[in-house]
């Protein structure tokens, strides 16, 4: 009992180390809230065009090009695409916390994607007819009745993604910076204890996707709304 | 009203439609029957342009609106469509499905919707569901609310594409009743359906469709008491 405790102390209290981690967590939490937004709108936006046809129901060349984009970032690590953008593209960048955002918002942007994607098309195709022989454009039907109903399927699965990319951008200390985990990698070797510090951010990444589900949760509660019989 | 010119539909290499012909006059009830595959949702799906035809005109009130000059978007704000599953704005509270369209399209203010909405729900004896969400409601009380939401944009045609086939049987009636209203009124109608009844009661004109073509036209009297075509007689014989 008095070693763990010992243990804990030496890991996060002593030396004021917990302010090693919270500024760690303060990376963590930057980079994760930013790349969920740029993934947001990226992934809104190539869903969209993905999904686009001309009149005659065959592809766009808007629709190709971000098949090529998802295709692309899903079938490349992201760690290798951190590199790339720290070292190549963005070499020349001084603001570490703008290029994992990018690069992690970029990467999010497509599974994002597929998944509003698939939540427009899992709206039953009588919905856009309906909307259309009211005289409805396509616009308004999109916009009034297919993303409110598409919304609540896209739900879980975009939780999912922002709680994957959370614990995803633990990597950010490849190309040195300082988040959580790197912290805490830092201090299992100034420690010579390879388990306190690790188990205490695994506790503190389980809290904050804990977190997120809850309000998730909530909010899909609330949209449920309409499915009350 | 409503011109069918030689009215051809492909999907791919299926043709379902095959040079169509007909004339639609204000006020008529044009009841459309025919096997499945013939080709008759086809066709009335073709008339408000939620398909495209491979070729040949459809003119309304003296438009051709298969020239692709035309705002279709327009040209539907006056007709009217009931499909076979209802298709109720799942999202939106019943009063809502009926309003979100004149509204959005500026046809009336928010007020002037929902009076006449509430106005027409009581036609069909469902006011008491304005607040509800479409899963609460039976099949018979969507298709009501579904031919209402239509009815709210003061279309001059209303078409119906196999309005009671989803339906279970006790709940037929009330939605026939409510067409035969509609019918009475003096609306003109294009009815796909597998309703004989119906067909015989209300429908001023009745349409044999079958291989992607109108096979058989006559009044209902002669239509279902001398049919001409053998494929009709069969036809008869089978649903009678």
């Amino acid at each position: 009992m008095q070693t763990i405790w010992q243990h804990i102390y030496a890991a996060f209290i002593e030396a004021d180390r917990w302010k090693l981690y919270l500024k760690g967590l303060g990376v963590t939490l930057e980079v994760s809230f930013f790349a969920a937004l740029l993934g947001i709108l990226i992934g809104t936006i190539a869903a969209f065009l993905k999904l686009s046809t001309k009149k005659n129901g065959s592809k766009t060349v808007a629709s190709r090009i971000a098949s090529a984009y998802i295709d692309i970032i899903r079938g490349t690590p992201t760690t290798v695409q951190l590199l790339i953008m720290w070292s190549g593209i963005l070499a020349t960048c001084k603001n570490s916390v703008l290029i994992a955002s990018l690069t992690f918002g970029i990467n999010s942007g497509a599974y994002v994607a597929e998944i509003v994607r698939a939540g427009i098309l899992a709206v039953d195709k009588g919905q856009m007819e309906a909307g259309r022989s009211l005289g409805l454009n396509k616009f308004q039907t999109m916009r009034y009745i297919i993303i409110p109903q598409a919304f609540k399927s896209i739900l879980p699965p975009l939780g999912n993604e922002f709680i994957v990319l959370i614990k995803e951008t633990s990597i950010v200390g490849y190309v040195g910076m300082s988040d959580l985990t790197r912290v805490a990698n830092q201090m299992t070797s100034k420690l010579f204890d390879v388990f306190t510090p690790l188990l205490g951010i695994a506790f503190i990444y389980f809290v904050l996707t804990k977190v997120l589900s809850i309000l998730l949760a909530k909010l899909e509660r609330r949209l449920r709304k309409s499915d009350n019989r | 009203m409503i011109i069918v010119k030689d009215l051809h539909k492909s999907f791919e290499d299926n043709q379902v439609l095959k040079g169509v012909n007909y004339h639609i006059h204000p006020g008529e009830k044009i009841v459309v029957v025919g096997p499945s595959g013939s080709g008759k949702s086809t066709f009335l799906r073709c008339l408000n342009l939620l398909e495209r035809p491979t070729s040949g005109e459809i003119w309304f009130d003296g438009q051709n609106i298969t020239d692709p000059r035309i705002d279709i978007n327009k040209v539907r704000q006056h007709m009217g469509m009931v499909f076979q599953h209802f298709n109720l704005f799942n999202n939106l509270t019943i009063m809502n499905n009926i309003t979100l369209a004149p509204v959005k399209l500026k046809l009336m203010s928010e007020e002037e919707a929902k009076e006449n909405a509430l106005k027409l729900l009581k036609r069909v004896g469902l006011e008491e569901k304005a607040d509800a969400y479409p899963a609460s409601l039976s099949g018979g009380q969507k298709q009501r609310i579904a031919i209402v939401r239509s009815l709210a944009m003061n279309p001059r045609v209303m078409l119906f594409d196999e309005p009671t086939s989803a339906l279970d049987p006790e709940m037929v009636g009330e939605v026939l009743e409510v067409m035969k209203e509609l019918a009475e009124s003096g609306m003109t109608m294009v009815v796909v359906t597998h309703e004989m009844g119906f067909a015989r009661e209300v429908g001023t004109k009745v349409l044999f469709m079958d291989g992607g073509n109108i096979v058989e036209e006559n009044t209902p009297q002669e239509f279902f008491s001398n049919p001409q075509s053998p494929r009709l007689q069969e036809f008869l014989s089978k649903v009678l």
